[in-house]
């Protein structure tokens, strides 16, 4: 498969391990990863790359950095309609995390809880990025 | 002076009293609204919410006696100060029992209106700050349990991401090159956790009323014993550690155990956040019933803005070399627990990239006097 067929995905997650981890399995799944640090590195690294999608984390500097990166996103015109998938350890156990899906900002977000099933991962995303992603490893 | 922080609102009766107690408070620096009755006298506190009303007792209509709970409705921080022709020992009792702060009988002079209105807004102040301080406090107790959660939850998701990859591809040659680095990842993140337990125990044991000893300390020796245990740890990074607190100078009274964790950070800290080739230098000396110990560092600095915030629990300065870094975020507030509890502080001063230097203040060992040990023994 050629470099320009792969899809690229953006990971925004301030724990360098778990980036280094979930990044070598969709590697290895044939994809392309962008790797950020925290929000605003995420929010520019997205304008200039335009991955097929994001996986965000929530609680980075700012403890809804991650949200906030979203919102910012979805004002970027071709950010809006990216899928993006949020990724938080807290979000099921605190009440204060509970977001409306019907959210207009998060119309084309997911949330998933972490630690992360990575087979699951793997299927959600196939399933968003549709047929154009051929199924890499299998 | 804000307008709405120096209002007072005066309601009485009385024309020639309202004007001189607007003159006398003017003149000393007060925003002064008068009033007539207590109901236009309510209708303005409500609006103005000032911190202090002066309020005649006896008035037609509503009279002083109604207006003070009806001002604690509004606010209850709001100081409420009564003037009376009839000061009998009856009313001035009611309108403190109603929550009237004090008491001023006619005739009064105008230094005496100034000192009560005075010591009132001071009481005001105090009031504001507490509730103010009583708010922060709950905030950072809610706060408090979504970071430890989150704090604990970050290295365990790491871990379990870790060992789920390894799991899935363990055939694949990128894992296989990488399994030895992510098995080490794996044990130093463990080390993570253990450590933010430690130091969280540690917390909430300082939080409580545990019995601690105040004994003769010799910071020479604390700081002499924890630096022979991580002499190896600083050689492998090429750092020199060096002691130079000078024996039976820098004595303190407290708990020995304490003493250690306070220094053990800030040495930990000192060599962690160090460069290669690096210095860590304790300083100490004494003066004036105070004994001030520093640790100094040769290491990458806390950046200015950050300075205010490392005290606060789970505060950690985000940096390039985040990977690295395995602090709790609770080793530096134990520090300055430890140093409040004995009635001491630590600070900081730090530049980026050239080190940072973290001084602990403690009150300085006094030997106790015959009668104080004899007193102590009587209990």
């Amino acid at each position: 498969m050629s470099l320009e067929s792969k899809k690229k995905i953006l990971v925004v997650d301030d724990d360098a391990d778990f980036v280094e981890s979930v990044s070598l399995f969709l590697e290895h799944n044939n994809f392309t990863v962008l790797k950020a640090r925290d929000g605003s590195q995420g929010l520019k690294l997205a304008r200039m790359e335009q991955p097929d999608l994001i996986l965000m984390d929530v609680m980075m500097n700012e403890r809804t950095e991650g949200f906030f990166t979203v919102q910012e996103m979805r004002r970027t015109p071709e950010l809006a309609a990216t899928p993006i998938f949020i990724l938080s350890a807290l979000y099921e156990t605190q009440a204060g995390f509970r977001v409306k899906p019907q959210s207009s900002w998060l119309a084309h977000d997911e949330f998933i809880a972490k630690p992360v099933d990575m087979r699951a991962l793997l299927e959600k995303i196939r399933a968003r990025l549709g047929a154009g992603q051929a199924a890499g490893e299998g | 002076m804000s307008e709405a922080a120096g209002t007072v609102v005066v309601i009485d009766d009385d024309y020639a009293m309202r004007l001189s107690c607007r003159k006398i408070l003017e003149k000393t620096g007060f925003h002064v609204e008068t009033f007539e009755d207590g109901i236009q006298g309510l209708e303005a506190i409500a609006r103005l919410k000032p911190p202090l009303v002066v309020v005649d007792l006896k008035m037609p209509g509503l009279s002083g006696m109604e207006v003070i709970p009806r001002v604690r409705d509004i606010d209850p921080l709001i100081v409420v100060v009564v003037i009376t022709g009839y000061a009998t020992i009856d009313t001035a009792v009611e309108a403190m029992q109603n929550g009237a702060y004090d008491f001023l009988p006619k005739p009064f002079s105008p230094d005496e209106l100034r000192l009560i209105v005075k010591r009132g807004m001071e009481r005001h102040r105090l009031a504001l700050e507490s509730r103010q301080a009583e708010i922060e406090r709950e905030l950072m107790r809610r706060r408090f349990v979504t970071f430890v959660s989150h704090q604990l939850q970050t290295p365990l998701v790491a871990i379990h991401q870790y060992l789920d990859v390894l799991k899935q591809l363990e055939d694949s040659p990128e894992v296989q090159a990488r399994r030895q680095e992510w098995f080490d990842r794996c044990l130093k993140r463990t080390e993570e956790l253990q450590g933010i337990i430690k130091d969280w125990l540690t917390l909430s044991q300082l939080e409580g009323e545990l019995a601690r000893e105040r004994v003769r300390v010799d910071l020479h020796q604390i700081v002499g014993d924890i630096l022979a245990t991580y002499e190896q740890m600083a050689r492998a990074e090429g750092l020199t550690l060096e002691n130079r607190l000078k024996e039976n100078t820098c004595v303190v009274r407290g708990d020995r155990n304490c003493l250690s964790v306070l220094f053990d950070n800030l040495i930990v800290n000192a060599i962690k956040y160090n460069r290669p080739g690096g210095r860590v230098t304790v300083e100490g000396r004494a003066g004036n019933g105070e004994v001030f110990v520093s640790v100094q560092d040769t290491g990458i600095g806390i950046p200015e803005k950050y300075q205010a915030m490392i005290f606060d629990e789970f505060f950690r300065v985000k940096g390039e070399g985040a990977k690295t870094t395995t602090g709790t975020g609770l080793g530096l507030p134990i520090c300055r627990r430890i140093a409040r509890e004995v009635g001491g502080a630590v600070t900081v001063e730090s530049q980026e990239n050239v080190g940072s230097t973290f001084v602990v203040r403690l009150p300085a060992f006094r030997e106790e006097t015959a009668e104080a040990k004899a007193a102590g023994c009587g209990l």
